[in-house]
């Protein structure tokens, strides 16, 4: 994409944040300074299920350092209790603290003060807890029976939402099938794991009843409702800020660890109280993507359409009682991927058991559906003896059925996916490694490839939370930001998304500048969220992908109030009409006397300090506030069919592999994306995006797993048996574009940066099993340990020595 | 600040060529010793049991992990951090590399990548892609794919010579 | 994630090290390079009431050859030992098992003697010291005494080391003519699943050598029916005709030898497998760098 000399939209401009970041620079939460600041440490539950009979804080609270100690009843008494987001079978009395029982491992329990975190640590092994123990629930299926141990007696059963969607005839269309396959697929638990933990420092002044907020919760919007109910504040008595934020993911964010802050604060005298997540903590108890069971079956007719789908999905979403059925509503936008699918049945059911809370993660839900539908795929192309590239072809959405809207109401507005995989088979040499592989089985070496289409829809529609909520708690999608022309001529944005490395600094500079006409250099991007002054609203936050579907079009609707208000008042002073005027090199001029014009600091200075020189009907000051919601966002209409998310970017991943069946380990040998998200506003930022999530991608195929034993215990808890791949395992991806623009958004930029952790988990299986046909491997769970696919390997040997 | 009857011992260390003193726990660890009574907030806390590579710094010229060092075990010793790599005006060829390569995201892993990569080009000033790559798998980056990083050492060992 | 409190010692001296230990037994904990010791007081998984800092002792770091062996300081780095040239040079199977051990910033900080007193199972410096046939001076409270491979490793994380002894000193005998090292690891720089290392003896012919493997085992295990394997097949520097009889036999027997180990409860009928298919990798490699000698 070729941009005009004059833009600075579309061009690889270099990262303004890098230069704060490579140097060191960045002020993160913990980096933040208060004077007398306390330190938190808090008391985790190692049990998964018991009922706590007491807890004893006083040996606790007579340790050196310790100010003070809260426990869940403290809490009880002090707040509100949370209420889930997704209505529940009972209300629970949840509390920021264990309240009455544990429900995993790892769930905090008791809070203590002190002047470090040193000696607040030391204070916690001092706590005296008298448990309980009660069975656990462990698997999800197993929680589903009416005997199961339940998390919450009140509520009579562990599934938190079961239902069923059929979106048309199902039954009609795999009784006229010529072919019916049935799968079964699993995916683990796993995280993203931000190398910067969860953290927050609260200030709650009791006399001012004024709650100062700084955290890197990513969804400050969200958070904000939850903390203002437990407290009994209002929101005009909270501020929040964000600072810079070392990654998200999804999972950066918990509600109850502002509570436990602010209350500690209170509690102190109105002291600054920081608490930060260890990395044990962290992978114990912030958030996990959903493990879950899926079966998929699907009815094909002879000449190898899918006519329909039947999908029976189980989220475990671990101890979540607060925000359920995320995973299983993302699943429902995205149940037919890139596929032309008539008719689906999606049974969903959101379990809790006694593990981690589950909540988003990169990609939520879609890397298991795309997951299960792309090994899916390679099944039935295998069933009925077709290539696996052209069976994808022949099922999928043409370019002109766009934009196409699916069984579910699930939209897609824009792609080609022909095109995306007419790019991929060059770019990783298809037909050449056809030819290798052939070679190597001959050899007696196992050498695979694995294909994998997936769409990447962004931007959540929250009204889509209807259908597991049956009630409307929040609807549509949005973004608000300011832009403001301040005194001097220097221009300020402020955005409710301040993102956690995906660039929005460079990115919003570079769209206000062209819409401005100003040299980037010339436009500020505040790094801070800041409640106080930053609009927002409930869906304020860095998630979803969203910067593209409504980040984007806040930022340009508020420059465009500016840029008017700067038309309108040049236009004035110069005497000439608005029209004949253009904003370039930092001035408002004549289009065709580039010398007769005001530069932005003289209207500045007409704006905010020459008053009687504004036009008599002009409010003074150059300030633009925008709050920015796509039309396109819809509620769920009466087939409950909605539009979960609205932008889709898509993406085709090829990976070949070798396997070694000695030692069960898999090599990558080459990796290629071919992505489309649009149009590109800075290819830099696309490319790491892409990169990283796939790298992602990868980790969970072959690395990440939060393993729990029968007892609900995590084997898992830091950086040693939690694997995240190395510079060593991720590959060098090698990548291309396609561009397809939406044409919803107001550039026709389409989300990215979920987008290759969609995709790679089953492009990687489908390379290994490839990898071992001549020996008939299948894989159903994940991820792909050397002892696990050396397990397969010996057993598909054993079943070949013992037929006759 | 901390309890009396813990064993405490003053210390002084040399960061980024200035001396930074104070009397710690000597359980203290050099990356808090480093934040907290140095400033020195470049110095990233990830993991804090020697697995992520966050909070790596050079020691005497080498690139260690400063969250499993005590404070006390640095007296008398240099340290570098990432502030004494280059400034915002006056980074380092490597720290401008990784801006050229956009070798970063969210920039929490930039620190102790740029540390471990100097002490690659110490001992390998011109190394290959593996090389690299090796150096740096005690480093987890979660945003970036490694493609970028990878690609800025690359760009800069010339320039890091000598 | 903060250590619990300790009291801490820099000592000097050997002796003053040791004067520590005798004064304080079973309380105190030496620290060496402190890249596993320190994560374990983070996790707060050990609680020691005493540190011994060996950083300061003087005369712990060196390398050098006493003309029949090569001696290693047990505070060595691992760094440098990787870089030294004379271990390059007499023992290269040290610096091969060296680069496969974590990360730079790990040798940088961890010593060579500290890996070894740690005694992980599955760490490379047991495994190739084993293999070596090396020797461990250990320095207690009535002196010196020396210590063989074999009686040395006693268990996970157990060691022939009593509470009041420092590993000083390893001692590294002649260099084979030909050795290997391979393991298999999750992740670059990990901890093995499995690993191997085999040692060969003789001239123009294989006179024998040895072989260990580490991993289902409860510390790094010499396989004799492995051992005796490559003793008795007597094959030739040259001779690739009986080398390739020679490996094959080894792939038939390894895994039965492993068995025959005493594995501990976490050991899989993969990690087994593994580890003999480590062993043939590791013997078939030997050979093949002694017929290129």
């Amino acid at each position: 994409m070729e941009a005009s000399s004059t833009q600075w939209k579309g061009r690889a401009v270099p990262l303004r944040e890098d230069v704060r970041f490579s140097t060191g620079r960045g002020t993160y939460i913990s980096d933040m300074k208060f004077p007398d600041m306390l330190h938190v440490a808090l008391l985790r539950s190692v049990h998964a299920h018991a009922r706590i009979l007491r807890v004893d804080l006083s040996a606790a609270l007579e340790m050196p350092g310790v100010v003070c100690g809260l426990t869940g009843e403290d809490a009880g008494r002090m707040t509100e209790p949370l209420r889930s987001l997704i209505p529940i079978p009972a209300e629970i009395d949840a509390y920021c603290l264990a309240y009455g029982k544990v429900t995993h491992v790892g769930e905090p329990l008791a809070a203590i003060l002190a002047t470090s975190r040193y000696l607040a640590e030391d204070a916690l092994e001092k706590v005296r807890v008298e448990y309980e123990p009660l069975p656990a629930a462990v698997d999800p299926e197993a929680a589903m029976a009416p005997d199961a141990p339940l998390l919450f007696e009140s509520m009579g059963t562990n599934i938190m939402w079961q239902d069923r969607f059929d979106y048309g005839d199902v039954d009609e269309a795999f009784g006229r099938a010529a072919h019916v396959l049935k799968k079964r697929f699993y995916i683990q638990r796993y995280s993203s794991t931000a190398l910067e933990t969860f953290g927050c420092t609260a200030v709650y002044d009791d006399h001012r009843e004024q709650l100062t907020i700084w955290s890197n919760d990513q969804r400050p919007g969200q958070a904000m409702p939850i903390v203002a109910h437990s407290l009994g504040l209002t929101h005009a008595r909270i501020r929040f800020v964000t600072p810079d934020v070392g990654g998200g993911f999804g999972n950066k964010r918990k509600a109850q660890y502002l509570i436990i802050a602010a209350l500690l604060s209170r509690m102190s005298g109105g002291k600054p109280v920081h608490y930060m997540e260890d990395r044990r903590e962290n992978l114990m108890a912030l958030i996990h993507a959903c493990n879950g069971v899926m079966d998929l079956e699907a009815a094909l007719d002879g000449e190898g359409h899918i006519l329909g789908m039947r999908v029976r999905d189980i989220a475990d979403e671990g101890a979540n009682v607060l925000n359920p059925t995320v995973h299983s509503i993302l699943k429902l936008g995205n149940l037919t991927n890139c596929y032309r699918i008539p008719v689906v049945r999606y049974e969903v059911n959101s379990v809790m058991t006694n593990k981690c809370p589950s909540g988003a993660n990169r990609g939520i839900g879609k890397p298991f559906m795309c997951l299960a539908m792309e090994r899916m795929m390679d099944y039935l192309a295998g069933q009925l003896g077709m290539d696996r590239i052209e069976f994808r072809r022949k099922n999928l959405v043409p370019p002109d059925a766009m934009p196409y809207t699916g069984p579910s109401g699930a939209l897609i507005d824009s792609g080609d996916f022909g095109g995306t995989l007419d790019k991929l088979l060059p770019l990783i040499d298809y037909e050449g490694f056809l030819r290798d592989q052939q070679a190597a089985r001959e050899q007696g070496r196992f050498l695979g490839i694995g294909i994998a289409i997936g769409l990447e829809p962004s931007t959540s529609n929250a009204s889509a939370y209807i259908l597991s909520s049956g009630r409307r708690s929040a609807s549509g999608a949005a973004e608000a930001a300011m832009v403001r022309v301040e005194h001097d001529g220097s221009i300020l944005v402020l955005l409710g998304d301040v993102g956690s490395g995906q660039g929005h600094e460079t990115a919003a500079a570079q769209i206000i500048a062209d819409e401005l006409g100003v040299p980037m250099d010339g436009v500020r991007v505040s790094p801070f969220f800041d409640s106080a002054v930053t609009p927002w609203l409930y869906a304020t936050g860095n998630y979803s992908n969203k910067f593209a579907g409504t980040d984007v079009g806040a930022i340009l609707g508020a420059a465009r109030k500016v840029r008017g208000k700067l038309l309108e008042l040049a236009a004035h002073l110069l005497q000439k009409p608005a029209e004949n005027l253009e904003l370039a090199e930092g001035c408002v001029r004549s289009r065709d006397r580039h010398d007769h014009g005001k530069t932005l600091a003289e209207l500045a200075f007409v704006a905010y300090r020459d008053l009687l020189s504004l036009p008599s009907d002009m409010e003074p000051g150059l300030e633009g506030r925008f709050y920015y919601r796509p039309d396109i966002a819809n509620v769920p209409d009466e087939k409950r069919r909605v539009r979960n998310q609205l932008f889709a970017s898509n993406a085709a991943h090829a990976v070949t592999v070798e396997v070694d069946p000695d030692t069960g380990g898999v090599a990558i040998l080459k990796y290629g994306v071919v992505h489309d998200c649009g149009t590109v506003l800075n290819p830099s930022i696309v490319e790491g995006l892409v990169q990283g999530a796939t790298a992602h991608g990868i980790g969970a195929a072959l690395y990440e797993e939060f393993d729990y034993d029968e007892q609900g215990n995590l084997k898992a808890t830091t950086f040693v048996d939690y694997l995240k791949p190395t510079a060593v395992e991720i590959p060098d991806v090698r990548m291309d574009h396609l561009v397809t623009p939406s044409p919803y958004t107001p550039l026709g930029m389409k989300g990215v940066g979920e987008g290759g952790a969609i995709p790679a988990p089953a492009a990687i299986v489908n390379a290994v099993e490839n990898a071992l046909e001549p020996l008939g491997c299948a894989f159903d769970h994940l991820p792909l340990t050397p002892e696990r696919v050396w397990e397969e390997i010996e057993k598909a040997r054993a079943s070949r020595r013992d037929e006759p | 600040m901390t309890d009396a009857s813990t064993d405490r011992r003053a210390t002084s260390v040399t960061v980024n060529g200035r001396r930074c003193e104070a009397e710690v726990d000597v359980r203290k660890t050099l990356a808090d010793f480093l934040r907290e009574d140095g400033g020195f907030t470049g110095v990233h806390v990830g993991c804090e049991h020697g697995v992520c590579g966050a909070c790596s710094v050079l020691m005497d010229g080498e690139v260690v992990r400063s969250c499993i060092l005590f404070a006390v075990q640095a007296d008398g010793h240099e340290i570098i951090t990432v502030e004494g790599l280059g400034s915002e005006e006056a980074p380092s060829p490597l720290q401008q590399a990784f801006v050229d390569h956009h070798a970063l995201q969210c920039g929490f892993c930039t620190p102790g990548m740029l540390l471990a990569a100097v002490d690659l080009l110490k001992h390998c000033p011109d190394p290959t892609e593996t090389q690299v790559r090796e150096a740096l798998s005690g480093n987890l980056c979660m945003c970036t794919g490694y493609t970028g990083i990878i690609r800025a050492v690359r760009a800069a060992a010339p320039q890091m010579k000598g | 994630m903060k250590p619990p409190p300790f009291r801490y010692h820099t000592p000097r001296s050997l002796s003053e090290a040791l004067e520590v230990l005798r004064e304080s037994p079973g309380e105190a904990r030496v620290l060496a390079g402190g890249q596993s010791l320190v994560p374990l007081l983070n996790l707060r998984l050990a609680y020691p009431e005493i540190l011994v800092d060996l950083n300061r002792v003087e005369g712990l770091s060196y390398i050098r050859d006493d003309g029949t062996r090569l001696r290693i300081g047990a505070m060595t780095r691992q760094r440098e030992a990787e870089f030294s040239e004379l271990l390059a040079a007499r023992s290269p199977l040290v610096i091969e098992a060296l680069a496969q051990l974590g990360h730079p910033a790990i040798r940088n900080r961890g010593t060579v003697g500290g890996s070894l007193a740690h005694a992980d199972p599955v760490a490379e410096l047991p495994c190739v010291m084993t293999a070596l046939d090396a020797e461990f001076v250990v320095a207690g409270p009535v002196g010196e005494r020396l210590v063989g491979a074999n009686d040395f490793f006693l268990g996970p994380y157990e060691t022939a080391l009593s509470p009041g002894e420092i590993l000083v000193e390893v001692r590294i005998p002649p260099a084979p003519p030909a050795a290997s090292f391979v393991e298999f690891s999750r992740r670059h720089g990990d901890f093995a699943l499995a690993e191997a290392a085999v040692v060969l003896e003789g001239g123009e012919s294989c006179t024998g050598g040895r072989v260990v493997a580490a991993g289902p085992a409860w510390m790094p295990s010499r396989l004799e029916t492995v051992e005796r394997l490559v003793a008795a097949s007597g094959v030739g520097r040259t001779d690739t005709g009986s080398q390739r009889e020679l490996v094959e036999e080894v792939a038939r027997t390894a895994e039965a030898a492993v068995a025959a180990l005493e594995t501990h409860a976490d050991a899989t009928a993969y990690q087994r497998r593994l580890a003999a298919v480590l062993v043939t990798r590791a013997v078939a490699q030997a050979l093949e760098r002694w017929s290129r000698n």
